[in-house]
């Protein structure tokens, strides 16, 4: 069944609610609809329920419109999943589910027969609710209660389900439970519809997404394309970071930190760091109103992404190379222009020995140094005790040791007369 | 012994069990209440006046089964048509604020609270008033009555809803100010016509003391019929109670099947109204006892709150008679006025209801 919204608009209360809104859903997929609160996605989920008419243009399903259809055929193609399922009424889980048959019942006087015995019992045990049949639906938790919903859902054996933001009552677990509900379904054949919030949960279920904002389809696509930080940034109004998660090898979205800077003097720091040991100092001094810079990190380094995120000046190697002497000269010029160095506490290898040979430099020509947690060098050392020596040159040769970012921040200020 | 135990753990199984074992106790139940009430009155056997005539167990038997006796008459020209108007009026005004908690979503609604029975009684009033129909009063009464009752059931309904939600709160207040303001009406047309005060005024209170077999019959149809369809909406009043969407997705209509919920409440409370007055708190206590023994499903609620309404307003004037004849309707408050409160606190309590 392939669904089809056709050139669609919606007013309410003399709003445009939706505008010429077009847009196919393949056989088997699982769209996410997204957008902002108000930007219509439930509205537009509910003119694909037929719960809505349209002002303009149609839902075409196998090129057949939605309006023309009959109430019971509409039924059993499409099942709806509501965002509240309370109910002040006792039903137990197995009544609220067999309510799923009433589209497949004969006429009003017939009675349920086996045939919907059995696919309420298919749904539940499906869903894994079945245990729950005579409990009452009121005394379950959320996430039961949302799978009892689905499996109601599911006894109505549909083609296509339609859930307005299924998670949004939930914890963490009964989200992800949910979830993988609906992905399972979805391999299974059952095309999947939902308004979603969370653009983390939708990019990393759903295979397409919509993308709404006041009442036009931004976007459509994967969430890869869909989801680009100029995409968020336009439609949600936020600033955030768009990175892969290595875990689920989706998009992950994560607004960037909005912290007041009390005074922006952008005093230069350099931060000489590496191996993801250079984010409190960054963020540290970023915060406090200087304007750190970093080297040398190799590239897809984690310190590299946060200063690439953070937009500020960085020295980098190719991933896994040496320092070159080339880089080694740009890193030194950093070191020049800064009022300050800071050295992290990043593991010390042949490859980034250089970083701290740059510190000695930075001394050399009366710069202050910082050096955090120096007493846990020999633990960093991999070159055979050259770190520990030059960490205790530089202390000697009057190098500042300390202890975390707080007391960076003090010694850095007093040191500066910030 | 496998294949028993299979089935006495499927869900589908014992649920039509049940059902049907549900209905066949309260049939059993009504006509027990039905038999044991003809026996009680004034001339015995049960409750008889000490010192005065009264009749025993067997020659009210004797009656039933037809044989003629000096006090036939009382017995099937008074007690009789009173008990089944009682059963009809106590049926119909159990499965009107059934349909109407239904529609509103809330178990609070009844035609008493929602001002649905004022609005009856106005209509009903100005027809004994103004001497409407004249000697068709019987047929003019219940449907101005009904009139009366539709009106103020959609207007509570409108004041009560913002934006297509239903607001309890205002749903309520708007109820007991429409329900004061015609009750006002109601009682200023009875002032105004001082001959049949005290006849009128007794209707007001809600009694059965009128009771004949003409109103029987008149009242029967309407009751039955609407006790009909409620029935054969069953399933649809279920979804209704999901919400707007999943009914629609489920059920068809909802705003019809509202629209048609409502109206035949107000056609059952009418003719209730139309003879015996107003009888509160029926519609919200019986559904609610019902509702904790069989469930919320519809279609075994509505036959048992038909059967629990007739049993309970039965019992209901049966001790109303053997209180010198005290208003069925003040004794059915007696016991709502609490109830109701025990509702709405036990509500509060479990933070619904806002």
């Amino acid at each position: 069944m392939k669904v089809e919204i056709q050139d669609l608009s919606f007013s309410f209360e003399g709003k445009r609610v939706l505008k010429d809104i077009s847009l196919s859903i393949g056989e088997e997929e699982f769209l996410g609809l997204m957008g902002p609160n108000g930007s219509g996605k439930t509205t537009l989920l509910r003119c694909m329920m037929n719960f809505l008419k349209p002002e303009q243009g149609a839902v075409l399903v196998d090129a057949k419109p939605i309006h023309t259809m009959s109430d019971k055929d509409l039924a059993q193609l499409f099942a709806v999943v509501p965002q509240t399922s309370q109910i002040e009424f006792s039903f137990t889980a197995y009544e609220m589910v067999m309510m799923g048959r009433i589209p497949h019942a004969k006429s009003r006087l017939s009675s349920e027969t086996k045939a919907d015995a059995k696919a309420v019992r298919d749904a539940m045990e499906r869903t894994n609710t079945w245990q729950f049949s005579d409990r009452q639906y009121a005394s379950l938790s959320g996430g039961e209660r949302q799978r009892v919903i689905i499996a109601r859902a599911l006894a109505q054996q549909p083609t296509i389900l339609l859930l307005d933001e299924p998670t949004v009552y939930l914890d963490i677990t009964g989200q992800l439970e949910i979830m993988d509900l609906l992905r399972e379904l979805n391999r299974e054949g059952l095309t999947i519809i939902a308004v979603m919030h969370d653009i983390n949960l939708a990019s990393r279920y759903c295979g397409k997404i919509a993308l709404l904002h006041d009442g036009r389809l931004e976007s459509q696509g994967t969430p890869e394309e869909v989801f680009t930080p100029d995409n968020i940034i336009r439609i949600y109004d936020v600033d955030v970071i768009v990175r892969k998660d290595p875990l689920t090898n989706s998009v992950s979205v994560i607004p960037r930190i909005t912290t007041i800077v009390s005074a922006m003097h952008g005093t230069r720091v350099h931060v000489l760091c590496g191996g993801g040991t250079g984010g409190a100092a960054i963020i540290g001094l970023r915060d406090a109103g200087y304007a750190p810079s970093a080297g040398v990190i190799n590239v897809l380094d984690s310190d590299f992404e946060l200063s690439e995120d953070l937009h500020i000046p960085v020295v980098t190697e190719v991933p896994f190379a040496q320092i070159s002497d080339e880089t080694h000269l740009q890193n030194l010029q950093r070191v020049m222009e800064a009022a300050a160095i800071v050295v992290t506490d990043f593991p010390v290898g042949p490859g980034n020995l250089k970083n701290l040979e740059a510190a000695v430099a930075a001394l050399g020509k009366g710069k202050p140094v910082f050096i955090v947690n120096a007493e846990t060098v020999e633990k960093r050392d991999f070159v055979g005790g050259k770190a520990k020596q030059l960490i205790d040159d530089l202390i000697s040769r009057g190098a500042v040791k300390v202890n975390g970012k707080q007391d960076l921040m003090a010694k850095l200020a007093e040191r500066l007369g910030r | 012994m496998n294949q028993e135990n299979a089935e006495r753990s499927d869900p589908f199984i014992r649920i039509k069990r049940r059902r049907t074992l549900y209905l066949l106790a309260l049939l059993a139940l009504l006509t027990c209440t039905i038999f044991i009430c003809i026996l009680i009155g004034e001339i015995g056997p049960i409750g008889a006046i000490p010192g005065g005539d009264h009749i025993s167990i067997g020659d009210a038997v004797n009656i039933l089964l037809g044989q003629s006796h000096q006090y036939s008459n009382i017995i099937w020209n008074i007690r009789v048509p009173r008990i089944f108007l009682a059963g009809f009026v106590g049926a119909g005004l159990a499965a009107a604020g059934m349909a109407m908690q239904a529609v509103f979503r809330n178990s609070m609604a009844d035609p008493f609270i929602i001002g649905v029975s004022s609005g009856a009684a106005v209509g009903a009033a100005a027809v004994s008033l103004f001497g409407i129909g004249g000697m068709f009063m019987l047929f003019t009464q219940p449907i101005l009555a009904f009139i009366g009752a539709l009106v103020t059931v959609f207007v509570v309904y409108r004041l009560g809803t913002i934006k297509g939600h239903v607001y309890v709160d205002t749903l309520l207040l708007s109820g007991v100010a429409v329900a004061a303001f015609l009750g006002a009406i109601t009682s200023f047309m009875i002032y105004v016509q001082q001959q049949q005060f005290h006849q009128l005024a007794h209707w007001l209170l809600g009694s059965l003391q009128s009771a004949s077999w003409t109103e029987v019959e008149i009242i029967a149809l309407p009751i039955v019929a609407g006790g009909i369809v409620i029935y054969l909406y069953g399933r649809e009043l279920n979804v209704l109670l999901l919400g707007e969407e999943a009914a629609h997705n489920l059920g068809g209509n909802p705003e019809f099947l509202k629209k048609v919920m409502l109206a035949v409440a107000a056609i059952m409370t009418s003719v209730a109204v139309a003879f015996t007055g107003i009888i509160g708190f029926v519609g919200l206590m019986v559904p609610h006892m019902m509702r904790l023994i069989v469930g919320s499903d519809h279609r075994l609620l509505a036959p048992a709150s038909v059967l629990g309404g007739a049993i309970f307003l039965i019992w209901a004037d049966a001790i109303s008679r053997s209180f010198v004849s005290l208003p069925v309707g003040v004794i059915t408050a007696l016991f709502g006025g609490p109830f109701f409160l025990f509702l709405l606190r036990s509500r509060r309590l479990r933070g619904e209801g806002r």
